[in-house]
């Protein structure tokens, strides 16, 4: 099974700067590469906030789960976070037994991550 | 069923393909063939990576059997002696920064599998899971 990457700019403010990343299909050890070299360029830009979208990720192994870690790990160097949205159970439950990403943000769906990036621009707002 | 495969990332996708397919013919949960589907991409990317070094001109071959109760996932590669069950079991940890990368996938592969068996067999690693079903409902 392929994977599909759709990569969209959804956020204005160069210091909240968000990119959302759907995936679709498979992350594994065949195109676990394919995301690296999608993702480059876009951590190497002011991003803040990287959500994945993974409501049609139908499998994933550990080579993806370390495509996550290594992004996770740059954006938190610069005081970013990574974010999950719409992550199928399975997916899920490949997370909670890795216990691979402590401290990354899952949402269940766009509302419940709208309302949680709304809080963080309020409150970035706030201290400027 | 046996694969023969090359030692490519693709080739261990055609094989994960192929037991969707053989599991899904013989009715397997579709929750107990993502676990077992994961576990021979996990087995198969180590005897790529590690003991076939990516080196395409190299095979290793991949047997599935079905018993009605119990699912049979058997790897063989010409690799260096290697024995996955003896990895250690990693604790969790509170940063994931502060881990090791490797030692994901025999985690993985031991969640979703009832026994993982090794053994050298004529100068082969073999690699055996086992998963039991029940008959009613293949989980």
């Amino acid at each position: 099974m392929p994977l599909e990457i759709l990569i969209l700019k959804t956020s204005g403010d160069k210091n909240l700067a968000a990119v959302t990343v759907k995936l679709t299909g498979s992350l594994d050890t065949a195109t676990a590469p394919e995301l690296e070299r999608h993702l480059a360029p876009v951590l190497a830009g002011p991003v803040k906030h990287l959500v994945f979208d993974l409501a049609q990720l139908k499998f994933i192994s550990s080579a993806g789960l370390r495509v996550f870690a290594a992004a996770r790990k740059q954006l938190k160097e610069r005081s970013g976070q990574t974010l999950f949205v719409n992550m199928q159970s399975q997916i899920q439950e490949v997370f909670e037994i890795m216990k691979s990403l402590p401290g990354v943000a899952i949402f269940k769906d766009e509302a419940e991550l709208d309302a949680y990036l709304a809080v963080r621009q309020r409150k970035h707002l706030e201290n400027q | 069923m046996t694969l023969e495969l090359h030692a490519t990332p693709q080739e261990v996708m055609r094989a994960v393909e192929a037991l969707q397919t053989f599991g899904q013919a013989r009715q397997v949960a579709e929750r107990t063939l993502f676990g077992l589907a994961l576990a021979l991409e996990e087995c198969s990317s180590n005897i790529v990576n590690h003991a076939l070094q990516r080196d395409a001109g190299k095979t290793f071959r991949v047997t599935f059997e079905h018993t009605g109760s119990t699912m049979f996932i058997e790897l063989r590669d010409r690799g260096p002696m290697f024995d996955p069950t003896q990895a250690p079991v990693m604790e969790p940890a509170a940063d994931d920064d502060a881990r090791p990368p490797g030692g994901w996938g025999i985690q993985l592969v031991r969640r979703y599998t009832d026994d993982v068996r090794y053994m050298r067999a004529d100068d082969e690693n073999v690699l055996r899971l086992i998963k039991h079903m029940s008959p009613n409902n293949g989980q």
